[in-house]
């Protein structure tokens, strides 16, 4: 379980605490070594506060769960040759999930997307008949219905969500920074604890943080994007969006 | 290191601080002593704001506790200065 490090250590302080407090003030007669006791009991108060409140399903769990999602994606990715970059579309442009559309052929015109994209495997985005696209849910679809307040096109707003999303929610990295100049968007993610691998579902679809970040960005300026680079380097990621459209 | 790890290490050490302060400066109210500590409780988990909904709630219910102990002093400070009077 992974809240029970949490819950032991909380137990322990509030448990050695409420048994020391009464003896530090009563027999002892000192009032600092009270105070150690209440503060004793008042971390360990918390810490139980926090075993209850963390989900019940451990991280090696959710990682191999991840790690499902994408073999599989990728596993059709390459079995259809797919090496186009996907564009993260914002949820006036489609129906259902965040999703990211992954061209069958050449690159997507946004400007030639007219109708909403339907919830499906393969999508036509366009009038022609090659207009075809691989529409799959990226990890940070999931993580955008997770999101309070939808966020609004500045990059504080957009760096508020992200922010919390990554750090609140899903503490998958320390701190973000996000820079919106022109179409590009730049996000830096310090301390992130997925980094990107040169392996063909990256190629594509981005690490599961630029996911995310992506998800999120075109949501928040309310046009499609796409990740064109990511880097990593001394513990900080740094994920550059193109705004499409 | 893991949100709830820092919360939790800037508890301790906010605590630690504190305690070390208040024995250097000969502080013998332990009332005082639980108030300060309370209201660094609070400002330290007011500034984790992105913590998820589930955690904010059931530290809400952690501080309304601890709110609750040091309303609790206040009233009886009140009643002990208006019995003074």
């Amino acid at each position: 379980m992974t809240n029970k490090p949490y819950q032991m250590f909380g137990m322990s302080l509030a448990i050695a605490g409420a048994i020391f407090a009464p003896t530090a003030y009563f027999l002892i007669n000192s009032i600092p070594l009270t105070a150690v006791a209440l503060s004793s009991v008042m971390i360990g108060g918390t810490s139980i506060a926090l075993a209850a409140s963390r989900p019940q399903i451990s991280p090696e769990a959710a990682q191999m769960i991840l790690e499902t999602g994408m073999e599989n994606t990728a596993a059709l990715l390459e079995e259809l040759g797919l090496s186009g970059k996907a564009v993260y579309l914002p949820s006036a442009m489609r129906i259902g999930n965040a999703q990211a559309l992954i061209p069958l052929n050449g690159d997507i015109d946004v400007l030639r997307i007219k109708d909403k994209i339907p919830r499906r495997l393969i999508v036509r985005w366009g009038e022609n008949p090659e207009d075809m696209a691989i529409a799959v849910t990226a990890p940070g679809g999931t993580g955008l219905n997770r999101l309070e307040i939808k966020p609004g096109p500045t990059s504080s707003e957009i760096e508020h969500a992200v922010t919390y999303v990554l750090i609140g929610l899903l503490d998958l990295a320390d701190s973000v920074g996000v820079r919106l100049e022109n179409n590009m968007v730049t996000v830096e993610v310090t301390g992130p604890k997925l980094q990107y691998e040169n392996i063909w579902y990256y190629r594509c679809l981005g690490s599961p943080i630029a996911s995310i970040v992506a998800s999120i960005a075109c949501d928040g300026i309310g046009k499609p994007v796409r990740i064109t680079e990511e880097n990593y380097r001394q513990h900080k990621s740094t994920i550059l969006l193109e705004v499409l459209g | 290191m893991r949100i709830f790890n820092r919360y939790l290490l800037l508890l301790v050490l906010t605590s630690c601080l504190i305690n070390i302060i208040l024995a250097f400066t000969g502080q013998t109210d332990i009332e005082v002593c639980f108030t300060i500590l309370v209201i660094a409780f609070l400002i330290i988990t007011m500034l984790f704001v992105y913590f998820n909904p589930k955690t904010r709630q059931a530290l809400s219910l952690v501080s309304i506790v601890f709110l609750s102990g040091f309303m609790v002093i206040v009233a009886l400070k009140i009643i002990e200065v208006m019995g003074q009077k």
